[in-house]
C-alpha cells in the first residue's frame, strides 16, 4: 500500500496583507513525481519552499514523512532539509571557490561525513565524471545543473524538490535533465515535486497540479 | 575526509578565492600585531635599559635603623630630629638582601674616630662594593687593599694629607694604622669623611658585625621602587628602608609615561583594527547572503554556517599574528639598534601576544557579521534580497 509522503490541510502563507498561498489541501504518494504549473506569482516557490522546510506556514497543517514541520524548530528544520530533502534551483547555487567534487562533498558534510569516493561516483552518474575538478564557472549552464542534482541526491533524499530547474537551460540541456531525473527516480525511488511554468516539463511528472493567485485551480494527470 | 580537515580545506578555499579582502584583512591584522609586538617587545627592553641606566647612579633604597633617629616636637612646635647610635645586623641584612633581588648591598658604618688630638668623621666600607655602586667616585691615588684608607678631599685638606701619607685612628673599643691610597672627590658628603675597612671600623667603635647604614641596588621588575622598600622594611627588624627618591622617581616616573603613551597609542590602532575588519567582514557576509542562503538550504544549522565564517575568522587571525609577529619583532630590533644602540633578542612569548591579539581582533570584528550571518532567512538570502 503506498502512503502519502505530504499531506497539507488548509496549508497558508502570508507576507502581511498579501496571501502567497491560499489553503491548500494536498496529498502526494511516495514516490510520485508532481509537476506544479502557475504563472509568476501563483504561489508556486512558496509552497516549494514551505515543503523543503526553508520557509513556515502562517496557517494549516503540514506534513512530510509522518513529522509535522509546523512543530520544528530552527534547528529542527535544519536537521529535516539534510536527512529528508535535497533542492535543485534555477540558478544552480553553487558554491563558486568550490569544484564540482567539492560542491557535492559540501552537502555531504553537513548530513554526515565528506565522502570523496562516493561524490565521484554521484558526478560520473549525472555525466560530469571528467569534470570534477572544474569550478562552476568553468560548467556550462546544462553541467551546472547536473552538478545540483548530484549534489541534491547525494545523501538520498526521500523528496526531490525543484524550482524550475531547466528555467535556464536550452531544449536539447532540458531535454538531458529530465531524463536524468527520470533515470534517478527509478533509481532511487524517491518523491519528486518539480516547479515549473514550461508544461512540456510539467508533462514528465505523474499528475500536475496548476496554482493561480495562491490557489490550487486544476489538477490533471500528466500528458507523457 | 575527517569533518575539522574538511572544515580547514574550505576555509582556506574560500579565503584564497577572495584574495583582495584576505590581502586587506590580514594587513590590517598584521600591522595591529606588529604594533603590539613591536612596542611591547621595546617597552620590555626600554624597562631593562632604564634600569641599567640606574644602576648608573648606584644605589637606589637606602636602610636606615628605625631607632637611629626621633623626631622631637609638640603642640605645633618642631624641634626637629635627634639622633642616637644603632645599628642594624650585618648578617640580617645580607640575609634578606641575597632572597629579595638586591643587586648590590653595600654596608656603612659611621662614627667619631680620633687622630692626632682631633675628632674626625669616619665610615666603614666594604671598597669593592664602593667601586662597583660609585662609579662616579673621582679618586687621587689608587683603590685601597687592606689596612689602607681613602679620604675626603676636604677632611685631607683639614688634616694635610695626600695619598701615601699614613693616618693612625682610634676609636672608643680599638685603633689602627692606615696609609691612605687615595683622596675621593664627589662634591658631596664624601668630601668631609675618612674611609676605612668596614671591620677596622666595627673593631675601633667594638660594635661587632653592626652597621649603620645598608644603600641597596634593588631590582624593580614587576613592582615598583615603593613597594619594594616596604617589602624590605617588612622583613627587616628595626629598620626603615628608603628610596633614593630623586634617582628612582625619575627613572620610574619616565619609564611608566613612555609605556602609558605606547599603550594609548596601541589601543587607538587596535580599536582601529577592530572596526576596519569589523566593516570588510561585514561587506563580505553581504556579498555572501547568497551562499549562505544555500548552506542553509542544504541543511546547514546556524551554528554550523558560524563556524566556516568563525573558521575564516581563526586563520586570518593566526596567520596575521603570525606574519605580525616577524614584522614586529623587525622594526623592535630596528629601534632598539638605532635608538638604545642594543640588539634586542628573540622574544617568544610575544609570538603568543601577537597571535592572540590577532585572533581577538578578527574574532570580535568578525562578531557582528556573525550575528547577521546567524539570523539570514535561507529563502530571502538566495532571492539576492
Amino acid at each position: 500500500m503506498v502512503t502519502d509522503i505530504i499531506e497539507t490541510r488548509g496549508l497558508t502563507r502570508s507576507y502581511g496583507e498579501i496571501c502567497a498561498l491560499k489553503p491548500l489541501d494536498l496529498l502526494v504518494p511516495e514516490g510520485e513525481w508532481l509537476s506544479v504549473m502557475g504563472h509568476s506569482g501563483s504561489g508556486k516557490s512558496t509552497l516549494l519552499n514551505l515543503l523543503g522546510g526553508l520557509d513556515r506556514p502562517s496557517g494549516g497543517s503540514l506534513q512530510l514523512g509522518g513529522e509535522d514541520l509546523m512543530t520544528l524548530s530552527e534547528d529542527g528544520l535544519a536537521r529535516f532539509r539534510r536527512e529528508f530533502v535535497g533542492i535543485i534551483f534555477q540558478q544552480h547555487h553553487l558554491v563558486p571557490y568550490l569544484t564540482a567534487l567539492e560542491n557535492v562533498m559540501m552537502a555531504q558534510y553537513f548530513h554526515s561525513v565528506p565522502d570523496e569516493a562516493e561524490a565521484c561516483m554521484a558526478l560520473e552518474r549525472v555525466g560530469l565524471g571528467k569534470r570534477l575538478k572544474n569550478r562552476p564557472g568553468e560548467l556550462s549552464g546544462g553541467e551546472q545543473q547536473r552538478v545540483c542534482i548530484a549534489r541534491a541526491i547525494i545523501n538520498s533524499p526521500k523528496l526531490l524538490l525543484g524550482d524550475e530547474p531547466t528555467g535556464n537551460l536550452d531544449h536539447q540541456n532540458t531535454g538531458m535533465v529530465m531524463e536524468l531525473l527520470k533515470e534517478l527516480r527509478s533509481e532511487q525511488q524517491f518523491t519528486i515535486i518539480l516547479v515549473t511554468h514550461n508544461r512540456e516539463v510539467a508533462d514528465w511528472g505523474d499528475r500536475i497540479i496548476c496554482l493561480d493567485d495562491g490557489a490550487l485551480v486544476r489538477e490533471e494527470r500528466a500528458g507523457r | 575526509m575527517h569533518r575539522w580537515r574538511w572544515l580547514i580545506h574550505i576555509v582556506l578555499k574560500s579565503l584564497a578565492y577572495r584574495q583582495g579582502r584576505t590581502m586587506l584583512l590580514l594587513g590590517v591584522l598584521a600591522m595591529a600585531a606588529s604594533l603590539v609586538t613591536s612596542l611591547g617587545i621595546v617597552s620590555s627592553a626600554m624597562g631593562l635599559r632604564v634600569a641599567e641606566e640606574v644602576r648608573k647612579y648606584g644605589a637606589n633604597l637606602v636602610v636606615l635603623p628605625a631607632a637611629a633617629r626621633m623626631e622631637v616636637g609638640s603642640g605645633g612646635l618642631d624641634f626637629g630630629t635627634i639622633a642616637e647610635p644603632a645599628y642594624l645586623s650585618q648578617e640580617e641584612l645580607l640575609r634578606v638582601a641575597g632572597r629579595e633581588g638586591v643587586t648590590d648591598c653595600s654596608l656603612h658604618l659611621r662614627g667619631h674616630l680620633r687622630s692626632g688630638g682631633l675628632e674626625i668623621p669616619a665610615e666603614g666600607v666594604d671598597f669593592a662594593v664602593i667601586r662597583r655602586l660609585y662609579p662616579w667616585w673621582q679618586l687621587q691615588g689608587g683603590w685601597p687593599d687592606a689596612d689602607e684608607a681613602v679620604i675626603g678631599i676636604d677632611l685631607a685638606a683639614r688634616l694635610k694629607l695626600k695619598a701615601g701619607d699614613l693616618i693612625r685612628a682610634s676609636g672608643t673599643a680599638g685603633a689602627g694604622e692606615f696609609r691612605v691610597a687615595g683622596v675621593v672627590s664627589t662634591g658631596g658628603e664624601e668630601d668631609k669623611l675618612l674611609f676605612i675597612p668596614l671591620a677596622k671600623m666595627q673593631e675601633a667603635l667594638g660594635v661587632g658585625s653592626s652597621v649603620s647604614q645598608a644603600r641597596l641596588l634593588a631590582q624593580t621588575g614587576g613592582v615598583t621602587l615603593e613597594q619594594r622598600a616596604a617589602r624590605l622594611q617588612s622583613l627587616l627588624s628595626g629598620s626603615v628602608v628608603r628610596e633614593v627618591r630623586q634617582v628612582a622617581r625619575t627613572s620610574e616616573g619616565l619609564l611608566k609615561k613612555v609605556q602609558l603613551l605606547m599603550a594609548l597609542v596601541t589601543a587607538v590602532v587596535l580599536i582601529a583594527a577592530a572596526s576596519s575588519v569589523a566593516s570588510t567582514m561585514s561587506m563580505t557576509v553581504l556579498e555572501r547572503g547568497k551562499e549562505i542562503g544555500l548552506l542553509k538550504a542544504m541543511g546547514a544549522t546556524r551554528t554550523g554556517v558560524l563556524l566556516l565564517f568563525c573558521g575564516e575568522a581563526v586563520a586570518l587571525g593566526l596567520i596575521g599574528g603570525g606574519v605580525g609577529y616577524l614584522l614586529g619583532s623587525g622594526i623592535a630590533r630596528f629601534v632598539m639598534k638605532t635608538v638604545f644602540m642594543v640588539s634586542a633578542g628573540i622574544d617568544l612569548r610575544f609570538a603568543g601576544l601577537s597571535c592572540a591579539v590577532s585572533l581577538c581582533l578578527a574574532l570580535l570584528g568578525s562578531a557582528g557579521p556573525m550575528m547577521s550571518v546567524f539570523r539570514l532567512d535561507p529563502v530571502r538570502s538566495l532571492r539576492g534580497e
